[in-house]
């Protein structure tokens, strides 16, 4: 009797879960969190999907009534053979890394980020056998490290570095659901000290926080059905939240790898990038870069935190997401090497403008300092990515030569 | 229009103190009328402005805020040249950002003009029953170390623009003054507004918002 009451209660609870706003479980995110290649090589082995299952049905209505189906249809088609060729090339026993880091330089479809970043940053092995038991030894590692560094009471916390991160912990992405959260913040608390205190050059370094989110939000998707940005973590069982929020530092720990200068004492990296920026500018843009000295604007007035925070103050979390496949595609020096040419293209853009701004020091400092890129999308994202393409190939190595000198 | 003929005199003014005791939302509060629960922290420097009145000159502040952790300090601090004006902030609710007023004091005397003049600010005067830092115990040490002293809140505004007018006339008191003794000499009429005026005429501040 008071079995099957209990059974009662239980099961309205679960239902009522799945279908709460706060967002929906996948059915398979069990099997994911163990191999997080079981979605893909489940789904490629079964018939592929046919292209008009991709459309939403609003959208559908929507373009054949505006008569441009056409369009979207190559354009859909083209998106369903790049899917096609990452799944390929991820379904391979061994993966490709060359072949796999072209593809994604060009954006990695949503649904597979969660794999390809890790496999882009070397978390994930190439070959297929090791990857079950690697992710399960680096998470494993990642829980006796937080159970190491939380041993023992407060009192025991490096407490300079556990009072910066309280501080921005609730300063991070602010008013966005996710983050407001207890459970992602805690999450986020213990991700930020473990790498701190594993760090002691830099240790904890206010705009690290930042650097967490894309992660997380990534990885987060691979478990649930609806917007990460919303998505109630409390939700999540706990398993599948120890293992994002183990990717989340073991790539975080890569990503950081490449940028330790930056946050190192008088953070030489930073100074050495906007340094090798302003002089670019002078180069490609002589007119602006006389403007900006003429005015007495300097480069460290707007471009440190360009440099610290990797832009994700100037443009959104979705932009950062797309921007991140194309650096992590680049390799491993792409955060501190490629960036520089990414934000000398974005200062470049706004040139014109800039250059009509006479007298106007601090209106210049206050408008690249938030500059208008509210509603960029992939398309803004991917001009500025391909510019910096082209400034990389013709100044990387001619700047190299140089500071060799 | 150019904002360099729009105001008779530009201070740049610092606002420095340890993180999380509320800077960002002074100066948002104070050019913006606005608050954020939660804001992003500060990193390196970020900057804003406004012109108030004073004896019926308009004087324009350009307000640099830093942020707080230790890291950041060799970027800060290259911030405070040419600045006539700082805002010393600590937390009326937290003794231990009090504390390091001292150690922000040090970090002026190192970094900045001599004649830099400097207020000391107790925010978060909303937090009335978390109060660690009494009222006497500021005054008393403002005094001592010839400071003038308010507490804010950059919640409710009380004393937001009290705390930056106060600082702009003292300002504008010896920059005016200057100029009746020392035939003007020191403070130039503004050309452009990158020259902040600079207190101290042997050290001109050149490259001013730096
Ligand atoms: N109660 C209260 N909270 C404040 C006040 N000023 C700032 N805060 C809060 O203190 C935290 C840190 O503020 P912030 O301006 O970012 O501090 P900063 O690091 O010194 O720039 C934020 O959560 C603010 O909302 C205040 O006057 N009263
Ligand atoms: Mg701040």
């Amino acid at each position: 009797m008071v079995i099957g009451d209990f059974e009662l209660e239980i099961e309205p609870v679960v239902a009522a879960k799945a279908r709460l706003p706060q967002g929906t479980m996948k059915s398979d995110a069990e099997e994911v969190v163990n191999d997080p290649f079981f979605r893909l090589l489940r789904s490629s082995h079964a018939p592929n999907p046919n292209l008009s299952s991709t459309l939403p049905e609003n959208k559908t209505n929507v373009i054949a009534r505006s008569g441009d189906t056409e369009k979207f249809l190559r354009e859909t088609s083209i998106r369903h053979n790049r899917r096609l060729k990452f799944i390929d090339c991820l379904s391979k026993e061994d993966v490709d890394i060359a072949e796999l880091r072209k593809l994604a330089w060009a954006g990695t479809p949503d649904d597979l980020r969660p794999i390809v970043w890790p496999v882009l940053l070397g978390y994930i092995p190439l070959p297929s056998n090791l990857r079950v038991p690697t992710l399960a030894r680096k998470r494993e590692e990642y829980l006796s490290l937080v159970q190491l560094a939380f041993a023992r009471d407060r009192q025991s916390l490096d407490q300079q570095v556990w009072h910066q991160i309280e501080i921005d912990v609730p300063r991070t992405r602010p008013g966005v659901q996710l983050w407001m959260q207890e459970t992602t913040q805690r999450s986020l608390e213990r991700i930020l000290y473990v790498w701190a205190i594993r760090h002691p050059a830099s240790g904890y370094v206010q705009g690290i926080n930042d650097l967490v989110t894309p992660f997380f939000q990534v990885f987060l998707s691979a478990y649930i059905d609806s917007d990460p940005e919303l998505f109630d973590t409390s939700l999540l069982p706990q398993p599948i939240l120890n293992a994002i929020e183990a990717d989340c530092f073991w790539c975080l720990s890569r990503l950081l790898d490449g940028i330790q200068d930056n946050y190192i004492s008088a953070q030489p990296g930073i100074h050495r990038s906007v340094k090798r920026m302003a002089e670019l500018i002078s180069r490609i843009d002589a007119p602006l870069y006389n403007h900006l000295e003429s005015q007495n604007v300097e480069f460290m007035q707007f471009a440190f935190r360009w440099m610290n925070c990797l832009l994700m103050r100037e443009i959104s979390v979705q932009n950062t997401i797309r921007m991140w496949d194309t650096y992590l595609a680049e390799g491993a020096d792409a955060f501190s090497q490629f960036h520089l040419y990414v934000c000398s293209a974005f200062l470049v853009k706004w040139s014109t403008k800039l250059r009509q701004m006479d007298f106007q020091a601090m209106g210049i400092i206050m408008f690249l300092q938030s500059p208008p890129t509210q509603d960029w999308g992939d398309h803004e994202i991917e001009l500025l990515l391909s510019e910096a393409f082209v400034l990389c190939s013709i100044w990387h190595n001619a700047q190299s030569h140089l500071n060799a000198r | 229009m150019t904002e360099g003929s729009d105001y008779d005199y530009l201070f740049k003014v610092v606002l420095i103190g340890d993180s999380g005791v509320g800077k960002s939302n002074l100066l948002s509060r104070f050019t913006r009328n606005q608050f954020n629960m939660d804001s992003k922290s500060t990193i390196g420097v970020e900057f804003a402005t406004r012109s108030i009145n004073v004896d019926g000159k308009l004087i324009k502040a350009q307000i640099w805020d830093t942020a707080g952790q230790e890291r950041y300090r060799a970027i800060t601090s290259a911030y405070y040249r040419g600045a006539v004006g700082a805002l010393l902030v600590y937390d009326i609710s937290k003794q231990a950002t009090f504390a390091n007023v001292t150690r922000w004091l040090k970090e002026l005397r190192d970094h900045a003009d001599s004649n830099i003049v400097i207020m000391l600010v107790g925010n978060k005067s909303d937090l009335k029953h978390l109060r660690a830092v009494p009222t006497e115990e500021a005054t008393n040490f403002a005094t001592q170390n010839e400071l003038s002293f308010i507490e804010t809140s950059a919640l409710d505004a009380s004393n937001v623009d009290s705390a930056f007018q106060t600082i702009l006339t003292d300002i504008y008191r010896i920059v005016s003054s200057k100029t009746l003794d020392q035939s003007g000499d020191s403070v130039k009429a503004p050309t452009s507004d990158t020259i902040p005026v600079a207190i101290d005429s042997s050290a001109p501040a050149k490259n001013g918002c730096c």
